[in-house]
């Protein structure tokens, strides 16, 4: 297989591409229409049978700027403007000799060769950079050089003089391109690698601590994780019981064929789609972990299209609107600074803010409603009011509580979550993504 | 394929054909017909609204020459509209008007059950081709010419109607129980389309080659607009064009596309307008703004952009 191909390929992946066995046959059949020449006709090919969709199509943008520009500019920054008359000296190596040559061919088949001996495919982390480039170095016979530069310097003609400088400087070059081609390997085969290991540490890593920067990132996985919910839902709305055949229908749909039973219905189980109605704590108790909670929050908006939001601490206020308007960072921020929103930040009051659900908002309780309620249940020891949230469990389907404390400190203080367990369907930890991630799989299941 | 190699000779010869068409491609484009047809591939093409995917279908079946069988998808389609139904209301008539003719065929048997034999000797009549309504799938596989199959707005289906959809896309064949499986005579030209109201199955990506058409660079957009609106002046294309590029840059909720922008300069054409300027924008903006929202944010700003548009082709 076409050698070039299978690295760009290689590098496409590890930059998070998928590409199947099959796409790699599409593109293979493609070069060989193109060829290597028409850089633009190689890289429509290239696009349209590795790269699936518009995310896709910007890393693979990338990739192959990365990819296909390295061998070009490398050679001539390299190259000093050389006319190529110098004498040659005796015994150089083959590097000396096509740098004082001009050989720009050469030279960029030695670095390609030597890249492709050192392994440099291989880099994974930023600290092996000093490691590859040492090798590399080796490949291409560095040594050999700065011994013929060391004996051309104990020469005395002008001449040889002049040479010394141009290859000092050359030498030179070549370390500086070397470290930008070393880097941009880095950055074409390590990039995915680094966000594994980033989602890896991540997925364990307590949210409590989460940092304003990570916030993107730590989207995009809850993203992932609420977008498998959703989408195991939409797959089943129409899960038909096949085989059972629908007398009723049947006789019904005969009446136009003169009772002939031509048409045969079956039975078929239609699930709805879910409506969600999530209520999150956002009070000093869990502020620490609130970021988060809200985190949840928006992503199911961003893919449950029948989801009503509530915040609450001191009382409940509807935050519905407040995610289609805004982009993530400002609903965020919105969210906790409380502008334009009619929140109390005073003592955190479940009672209240429970009956406050049920006084104005009952009406979008219905059997088919799953209520997700997100908060450490710590109450300053008012009333907690049982007796609300159990009007609301008995009305839902089902009630969620996710509680980013520990189930040992659970009913430890002023926590009431001992009190509220026995309405709750499901009742799960959740300060990490691990955690949510169980609770995803959860509800998978069960559904 | 049947359909004549010559024409797929060369790139730039696709880029022409489309183009004898009324269709002005970019180079990608012409790229991605040309590969298609090389490597016998669907093209799945995704852009946003109005930026000519279901146009390169239809240009796609003018150059080839063949016909376009465009099957548009919506949620619940399946395959008794997208690929054959059985003639219920044909085979009913057919029963009744040949009663006789069955009478006499099961006339000289005693019992029920050689009455039965004898009439599975011709039970196939009832199912066969006659009796066959082929719908848009079944119907481009039958073409003996070859044709082009448009799958439109395939988001739109749904999950299961986009499994159904990969059997015919690798091998083009189907299968019906009750006849057998029917190849294609001349294996189609697909297209599909989708506008990411939900995101397709990797399965279905990984068959297609992936076209994404975005919003074309003024200097085509004016190519587009000269081809399609005869009689328009070249200074006012370029006026338009660059009105509506900064347009699409304005926090709008609905970008105006290319088929809004020929609207739009097919009705100054008619109003013979030479030139922009901020009263005829203003009377006109409805052709290409069709939220009230948009047409207020835009209106705010009608001066400068009238003002940049007409500096930048003077």
């Amino acid at each position: 297989m076409d050698r070039t191909l299978e690295n760009f390929i290689t590098a496409l992946r590890r930059c998070g591409v998928r590409i199947s066995v099959a796409e790699t046959m599409d593109a293979l059949r493609a070069v060989e229409l193109s060829g290597y020449g028409d850089r633009q006709m190689l890289k429509d090919y290239l696009s349209v049978s590795l790269a699936k969709s518009l995310p896709e199509k910007k890393v693979f943008e990338v990739c192959f700027s990365r990819f296909f520009d390295i061998n070009y500019v490398l050679v001539e920054d390299i190259l000093m403007e050389n006319d190529g008359t110098s004498p040659a000296i005796q015994g150089a190596a083959f590097l000396t000799r096509a740098l004082l040559a001009g050989d720009g061919g050469g030279l960029a088949l030695a670095l390609n060769e030597a890249a492709g001996r050192a392994e440099v495919r291989n880099i994974q982390y930023p600290t092996q950079k000093g490691l590859y480039m040492q090798r590399l170095f080796q490949e291409l016979g560095m040594e050999r050089l700065d011994r013929d530069i060391r004996r051309l310097a104990e020469e005395e003609s002008p001449d040889a003089q002049a040479q010394v400088k141009a290859l000092e400087s050359m030498r030179d070059n070549i370390i500086e391109r070397v470290g930008n081609l070393i880097e941009r390997q880095l950055e074409l085969y390590a990039g995915r690698r680094l966000d594994e290991a980033f989602e890896g540490y991540m997925k364990n890593a307590s949210l409590s601590a989460l940092d304003e920067r990570d916030l993107a990132r730590i989207h995009k996985i809850v993203q992932r994780m609420i977008k498998r919910l959703k989408d195991r839902h939409s797959r089943r709305q129409k899960a038909a019981r096949r085989g059972h055949l629908d007398f009723k229908k049947t006789l019904r749909q005969s009446l136009t064929y003169g009772g002939l039973p031509f048409d045969t219905r079956w039975k078929s189980k239609k699930i709805d789609r879910p409506e969600v109605i999530a209520i999150c704590d956002v009070s000093r108790s869990v502020s620490n972990v609130v970021r988060f909670l809200l985190l949840i929050l928006y992503s199911l908006n961003e893919f449950i299209p029948r989801i009503r939001s509530f915040i609450f601490c001191s009382n409940l206020v509807d935050v519905s609107c407040l995610f289609e308007k805004y982009q993530l960072q400002e609903a965020l921020a919105r969210l906790r600074s409380g502008t334009d929103i009619p929140i109390l930040m005073n003592r955190t009051d479940y009672g209240v803010s429970f009956l406050d659900f049920k006084d104005q908002y009952s009406n979008c309780l219905t059997k088919r409603a799953t209520v997700i309620i997100m908060g450490d249940a710590r109450n300053n020891y008012w009333n907690p009011r049982t007796e609300v949230l159990r009007f609301i469990s008995e009305r839902c389907r089902r009630l969620i509580w996710l509680n980013p404390e520990t189930p040992s400190l659970w009913g430890s203080g002023d926590s009431e979550m001992k009190t509220y367990l026995p309405y709750c369907n499901v009742a799960r930890e959740c300060s990490t993504l691990h955690h949510l991630e169980k609770v995803v799989e959860y509800l998978l299941r069960v559904n | 394929m049947s359909i004549p190699t010559d024409k797929f000779a060369t790139v730039e010869g696709v880029r022409l054909g489309l183009k004898d068409v009324g269709y002005i491609a970019n180079k990608q484009i012409a790229h991605t017909v040309y590969l298609a047809y090389h490597l016998g591939k669907p093209v799945l093409v995704e852009g946003p609204a109005g930026v000519g995917k279901t146009e390169l279908a239809k240009a796609a079946a003018a150059f080839m020459d063949v016909p376009l069988i465009r099957l548009q998808c919506y949620e619940g389609l399946d395959e008794s509209k997208a690929l054959y139904e059985w003639k219920y209301g044909k085979q009913l008539l057919y029963t009744q008007l040949l009663k006789d003719k069955l009478d006499k065929i099961i006339e000289g048997q005693t019992s029920l059950a050689e009455s039965i034999d004898k009439l599975h000797q011709y039970d196939d009549i009832f199912f066969s081709p006659q009796f066959l309504e082929p719908r848009p799938l079944l119907k481009a596989l039958q073409e003996k010419e070859g044709a082009v199959l448009l799958v439109d707005e395939v988001d739109k289906s749904d999950d299961e109607f986009e499994a159904f959809l990969l059997e015919i896309l690798s091998d083009f064949q189907v299968s019906i129980p009750e006849i057998g499986t029917i190849e294609a005579t001349s294996r189609p030209f697909v297209f599909l389309t989708s506008n990411s109201t939900r995101e397709l199955g990797e399965a279905l990506r990984r068959r297609c080659l992936h076209l994404y058409i975005s919003f074309p660079e003024q200097n085509l957009e004016r190519e587009i607009v000269m081809t399609r609106v005869p009689g328009i002046s070249e200074r006012l294309t370029g006026q338009l064009v660059s009105f509506i590029h900064q347009v699409r840059k304005l926090d709008i909720k609905k970008v105006p596309s290319i088929s809004e922008t020929i609207d739009w300069a097919k009705t100054l054409v008619i109003l013979h307008a030479e030139n922009l300027d901020k009263e005829l924008v203003r009377d006109t903006l409805n052709t290409f703004l069709k939220a009230q929202e948009d047409i207020r944010v835009t209106e705010e700003k009608l001066f400068t952009l009238t003002e940049n548009a007409l500096r930048e082709a003077p």
